[in-house]
């Protein structure tokens, strides 16, 4: 009990030592090495938190999600970043709870898209922020280790059209051919296969006997044998697939015969007959040659086979921001990223059936929206609810090589997810084998993807926000540029009040960056009234006609909706939505997304009565 | 960045062959002393130094470490590039990559010792954000060729980025200003209208109207203390303390002040509120403190003069402060404004895109013609001297070169570093006089300096500045000045290479910088005029395919044209990626007479007719488009990059021309009759073209599908 109280107390104290446990840091040369390792940790953890390093996040204000977007055009902007920038390092931490105690085993893989197989894969350039660089930088990112040793991979998308075939590959039996589709000439083919494999394997078992050397190499030669490792082997040509299949379908009857398909060569094409001893060697064989392909593959697909242990398992998977950080797995590993949010969520669970989205937890909570800082949020659970429960970390052995130790992210991932599931009450204590059933209330709040932003704390006004928010038909937003440079917020509402009949009723104004705002009427049928005004630019009061003088502009949200599915952004989204009402053909492929159109309105910059 | 991984081996092959020669010279060895490396720390006295090298210097010679060269690999130059597609590839690599590393070598002629005195210095250039703006500006692209390149070579990315010298360029620094002019200016205007605005701002909610009050009697309090006089340190700033650790007494500018520490801005701006609303001799601003975070203070004054002056005084102190951290943010590219101005003659190696680099990251947007950017260039680098151009120009040069490979180490190799002959043979070809180059690093001097083991920036520009020394010796310029440093830039010898650049070495374009011309090579080197694409590209009959079957080959491509116009109906095919080509057609008509057969197979494409002419192979996919030459320039002016050609057309919506706008045939077109109309074969005909092609197997499968699919309607 004293113990308890103990850490309680410590705990802001306490979590920066505890953070400094060691994280195994992953390069190449380790790679296949943990690779066993960390299987055997996500299968006997009930957890998977992830957490990335990424070298951007968004290129200008207005293009990261802003609580302005819908969930089509948040995506959109995800999507954006996605394709962009690139993972730099990779965390991932199999966890479960097990008495009370968080039993984790951390792991950082440092990524690089070196071109291992062919050049432009997995990705022929991206894009780096300095800003993004530099935070790294000073958290310890060691960029040299990550470009030089950073580990490779495939989508799997990426791998399917390189067809890539380096090793050998076992040819498995199964029978594609339907018998009545023999033709004549199928037939020879199988029975002359049918016959030298016999004489061959006849010539193989005679071979004690007393042969002249120079008779055996010659034989050798003419039937084109050779040797697979240890055993004698037989080369057949072939020149098609259907051969491929034929040849397989026709020496089913030796038993004890393994087929193999050697690496292609460029258009000639062959099959490998070894011939083994007995059924235990043949095993032997098969074995062997699987654990070549393994390797092979691992070789390939490079770190995606843990993308790929992740998703078989089927273990939820815990993870901060899931909109941006699953929209980079997905360009990453999987495919390219679908036009719509709709295909993008079913892709996507397809492969990751439960996703566990941290703010999202938070949101549930009642608690606010706009703490994205992961440790402002650890510290602020600490400070709001003391039963914030005792971290205990255990590591598999082994951990003494990883002296370098930076980039704890997921572990905070982890310990806000445990913290806020102790105070939700939500328990997190699996039973054993129980790995398909999630807590209910965890099912509850799986795969719904938060779209808030990353929020520059000093930009904020206010750094927590009630969570209160208001909804608004998006029918009611009007953007709003060409105003006066450097206007604030107050001064554009200021000059926009009592400038028209339509800003007579309680309306909202918002800057989205430098030079746009977006402005809200609570009145139904004002907008629209609006734009028509500004459309048609009959008869302004002279207030709003001189601010319509000096370059004022307006839009509705189907030209946002417009310029995020275009391919052409540019830093001011003035200067977009400019060019989006412009040429309005050019973005006629664009479709409105009508069931979609309430999102949520901050309205108040609002102080909480606790921060007095 | 050039790929010259073998060459560089050897480099480093000779360099240890050479290291017992060099120990037995009593010379101090240099192998091991390591290039002038210069970050930010060690930026300020670096940068006071070389200005008095440059000062002094016969010419700089540069080299730049790029994060990458092309953004996709159809933005490659090619040879079919005309110059004014070529510039526009060259501007889209300089504006979307960054400089990581910049090498500057000054080399000074030293008549005692007779040699050069080179200065090499290697910068980590890093585009750090030092002062707030546009942060578009601070993104760049990374090609991860290029990355896995400088890795190869063992480039310092840690130091680039946590210790690389930042900069801004001019037309950044001239913004920045701009815009804290307008700042200033705005503030003073609205200083009225503010308040108002602040005072208009409502109490409405609870919490609100309970902060303000209790700032109120915080500062009421405080202020009390003060008037009380003499007393009002210990007893106000206890009781200060005790209700919250966020005030603090301090004084400011000789006046007793409230600093106010950990609130929000909208607490803040509440404080504000009240601070002007209800004390008229307190005044509420914002100090810039040693840590350069901005510190809200409440500060007493006199008077409202007082309290006005006090304002006025944060607010240029404000501006000072503000403007020093811009032009402290300058950083690099005071070096290269030493360059300009000292107006030296700059040597580069294939330094085009390096020129195209500096601009644009140093000075400003890189203009949309070459006319324009290489006059801009002209005017900050008045002589600039290309030694790849100087190599392969030149008959005596290029005769030493002996068609060798002209890439910068093999040049170095040959003309700078006495030949490797085995021990105890002299063939003579060592005793050929050479140029005398020391290098001084830190006021060391070496005569034999390699510190060539890496691919470094510096010691890049060490080799270019050696191979042009030695390139100016075998063309017979005396070193010995009557007028010291201007002897090589207005040395007659060199006159006719100053100021001409390679566009691009894959098609040997060369760009007069005086004029703005630029064509194939005319300098008169015999290599130089076998390259020439006027013979072989017309572009008014190119045209532009894409959408294409990845798997067609240009072979397949120039068979199927034949096929459908006669051979040699095009002179060639040439493919911009796995998605796009070139077709050159013999004849400018025929351009036309493609797009409208193009355009009438794809009207009917269930025809069988359609589908075994012989052009159906490459508009198998059904997407195929087809366009003129200015559809490639506009596809290139596009700030897109896609990796492939076709996807990049589809974001951009070019959608390809269905037929040729008329009075583009009638500038080159003779009007030929033949173009007017073409029929559709027969089936005879196609019988034999079926035949002709079953080689190809699915074609046929595909002539016979389609044939008895229409034969069963």
């Amino acid at each position: 009990m004293y113990l308890r109280r103990y850490f309680c107390s410590q705990t802001a104290a306490g979590h920066r030592r505890r953070y400094e446990r060691p994280v195994k840091q992953v390069i190449k040369s380790n790679f296949s090495e943990t690779l066993a390792e960390i299987k055997e940790s996500i299968f006997s953890s009930d957890f998977v938190a992830v957490s990335l390093q990424k070298t951007g996040g968004y290129s200008a204000p207005w293009q990261k999600c802003l609580p302005i977007d819908t969930e089509e055009t948040a995506y959109l902007k995800a999507k954006r970043a996605a394709e962009r920038f690139q993972i730099l390092q990779f965390s991932v931490c199999p966890f479960s709870v097990k008495a009370s105690k968080l039993i984790a085993n951390p792991y950082n893989f440092q990524l690089f898209p070196r071109h291992e197989v062919k050049v432009g894969m997995p990705s022929y350039s991206f894009s780096c922020q300095s800003s993004s660089l530099t935070s790294m930088a000073l958290e310890g990112f060691d960029f040299n280790a990550c470009i030089y040793n950073g580990i490779s991979y495939m989508s799997r998308a990426q791998e399917t059209a390189a067809k890539v075939q380096t090793g050998s590959v076992l040819l498995n039996g199964g029978s594609l051919l339907s018998t009545s589709a023999f033709s004549v000439a199928d037939v020879i083919f199988s029975e002359r296969i049918k016959t030298r494999v016999k004489n061959w394997m006849n010539g193989c078992n005679n071979q004690h006997k007393t042969e002249d050397y120079l008779i055996s190499s010659l034989r050798k030669l003419v039937e084109r044998c050779e040797n697979y490792g240890s055993r004698p082997s037989l080369t057949i040509d072939v020149c098609s697939e259907r051969q491929v299949q034929l040849t397989s379908e026709a020496l089913k009857e030796f038993v004890n015969i393994v087929l193999v398909r050697p690496p292609a060569k460029t258009g000639v094409e062959a099959i490998q007959v070894v011939l083994t001893s007995s059924e235990e060697d043949k095993n032997l064989l098969v074995k062997e040659i699987q654990d070549l392909e393994d390797e092979q593959r691992r070789l390939v697909s490079g770190f995606r086979e843990v993308i790929d242990l992740i998703s078989t398992s089927q273990r939820p998977v815990v993870v901060h921001n899931s909109l941006n950080d699953f929209t980079f797995v997905h360009s990453k590993f999987l495919a390219p990223l679908p036009p719509t949010t709709n295909e993008f969520a079913s892709s996507l669970l397809s492969v990751f059936p439960h996703i566990l989205d941290v703010n999202h937890l938070m949101k549930e909570l009642g608690l606010f929206n706009k703490m994205n800082n992961l440790s402002s949020a650890i510290s602020y659970l600490n400070r709001r609810f003391s039963a914030s429960m005792d971290m205990e970390v255990s590591y598999e052995a082994e951990v003494t090589d990883c002296v370098n130790v930076h980039g704890h992210s997921v572990m905070k991932v982890c310990q806000l997810f445990v913290n806020l599931c102790s105070i939700l009450k939500i328990s997190l204590e699996i039973p054993e084998g129980g790995h398909t059933q999630l807590p209910a209330l965890l099912q509850r709040s799986s795969n719904i993807f938060c779209s808030s932003d990353v929020r520059d704390p000093y930009n904020d006004d206010v750094r927590i926000w009630t969570g209160k928010s208001r909804t608004v038909s998006l029918k009611n937003l009007v953007f709003l540029w060409g105003f006066r440079k450097g206007m604030s917020t107050q001064d554009l509402k200021d000059a926009l009040c009592n400038s028209h009949d339509v800003f007579s009723e309680e309306f909202d104004v918002k800057m989205v960056d430098r030079a746009c705002a977006i402005v809200v009427f609570w009145t139904p049928g004002f907008s629209k009234k609006f734009l028509g005004i500004m459309d048609s630019g009959e008869l302004f009061s002279s207030k709003l006609e001189n601010m319509v003088f000096e370059g004022l502009k307006a839009a509705d949200y189907e030209t946002y909706g417009r310029v995020c599915n275009s391919a052409m952004w540019k830093p001011d989204l003035a200067e977009c939505l400019a060019q989006a009402t412009d040429e309005t053909e050019v973005f006629s492929g664009a479709k409105t997304q009508q069931e979609q159109s309430v999102i949520c309105w901050n309205n108040d910059e609002m102080i909480n009565l606790d921060e007095l | 960045m050039r790929n010259n991984y073998l060459v560089r081996v050897l480099t480093r092959a000779t360099a240890r062959t050479l290291q017992p020669v060099r120990s037995l010279c009593s010379a101090p060895t240099a192998a091991d002393v390591e290039l002038k490396n210069v970050t930010k720390s060690n930026f300020e006295p670096t940068l006071a130094e070389l200005r008095r090298h440059v000062r002094e210097a016969d010419f700089v010679s540069i080299d730049l470490e790029m994060t990458g060269i092309t953004s996709a690999p159809w933005r490659e130059i090619f040879e079919f590039d005309r110059p004014d597609i070529q510039y526009l590839k060259v501007k889209d690599s300089a504006q979307k990559f960054a400089v990581l590393q910049f090498g500057v070598c000054p080399f000074r002629w030293d008549q005692h010792s007779t040699s050069f005195v080179a200065h090499p210095h290697n910068f980590y250039v890093f585009p750090r954000q030092e002062i707030a703006g546009d942060a578009s500006s601070y993104e760049f692209l990374c090609q991860t060729s290029s990355l896995e390149f400088l890795a190869k070579y063992q480039f310092d990315f840690n130091t680039c980025i946590n210790e690389g010298t930042s900069y801004l360029s001019r037309s950044q620094e001239e913004e920045a200003l701009k815009c804290l002019e307008s700042v200033h200016k705005d503030e003073v205007l609205d200083v009225s209208s503010n308040l108002r605005n602040d005072l208009d701002m409502q109490l409405v909610r609870m919490a609100d109207i309970l902060f303000a009050e209790r700032m109120k009697n915080v500062v009421g309090e405080w202020r009390a203390g003060l008037l009380r006089g003499g007393s009002w340190g210990s007893e106000s700033q206890g009781s200060l303390n005790d209700v919250n650790q966020k005030f603090q007494t301090t004084f400011f500018q000789a006046r007793p002040a409230l600093a106010v520490n950990g609130l929000t801005s909208r607490q803040l701006k509440l404080i504000k509120l009240v601070t002007e609303k209800h004390f008229s001799d307190l005044a509420y601003v914002h100090v810039t403190g040693e840590s350069s975070s901005r510190l809200p203070l409440i500060v007493y004054t006199d008077s409202a003069k007082d309290r006005d002056i006090l304002k006025g005084e944060v607010k240029a102190c404000q501006r000072k402060a503000a403007e020093i951290s811009i032009k402290s943010a300058i950083g690099f590219r005071h070096v290269i404004d030493l360059l300009s101005s000292e107006r030296k003659l700059i040597v580069g190696h294939n330094c085009f895109l390096d020129l195209a680099h500096v601009y644009s990251k140093f000075i400003g947007p890189l203009p949309s013609t070459a006319e324009e950017f290489v006059s801009a260039v002209q005017t900050y680098f008045p002589s600039i001297i290309d030694t790849k151009v100087l190599l392969n120009s030149d008959d005596v040069l290029s005769h030493i070169m002996n068609k060798s490979s002209t890439a910068l180490s093999n040049a170095f190799n040959l003309l700078c570093l006495p030949p490797v002959t085995p021990t105890g043979t002299n063939n003579g070809l060592a005793d050929i006089p050479r140029v005398k180059v020391d290098v001084q690093v830190d006021d060391q001097r070496f005569s034999n300096w390699n510190s060539g083991a890496k691919h470094e920036a510096g010691y890049d520009a060490f080799m270019t500045g050696c191979v042009f020394s030695e390139a100016c010796f075998r063309l017979g310029i005396d070193f010995n000045p009557h007028v010291p440093g201007l002897v090589l830039q207005h040395n007659e010898k060199l006159q006719k290479y100053t100021n001409y650049l390679y566009l691009s070495w894959a098609n040997g374009d060369i760009i007069d910088l005086k004029t703005g011309k630029s064509g194939p090579d005319t300098l008169g080197s015999a290599i130089g005029r076998r390259r020439c694409w006027l013979a072989k590209f017309t572009f008014s009959s190119m045209i532009l395919l894409w959408g294409l079957p990845t798997k067609l080959k240009a072979k397949d491509i120039r068979e199927c044209f034949y096929k459908a116009f006669g051979s040699g109906s095009i002179t060639s095919v040439h493919h911009l990626d796995e998605t796009a080509a070139f077709v050159q057609f013999s004849r400018a008509e025929l351009v036309s007479d493609f797009l409208e057969l193009k355009d009438r197979l794809e009207r009917d494409n269930n025809n069988p007719m359609s589908v075994v002419h012989p052009l159906s192979r490459i508009l198998e996919t059904g997407c195929v488009r087809a366009a003129t030459y200015e559809t490639y320039k506009e596809v290139c002016l596009s700030p897109l990059s896609e990796v492939l050609f076709t996807d990049q057309a589809e974001r951009l919506g070019i959608k390809g021309e269905a037929r040729l706008v008329q009075s583009s045939v009638d500038v080159d077109g003779e009007g030929d009759c033949e173009g007017g109309e073409i029929t559709l074969p027969t089936f005879r005909e196609l019988q034999q073209s079926s035949a002709s092609v079953r080689t190809s197997n699915f074609q046929t499968d595909r002539i016979m599908d389609s044939l008895r699919r229409s034969a069963a309607q």
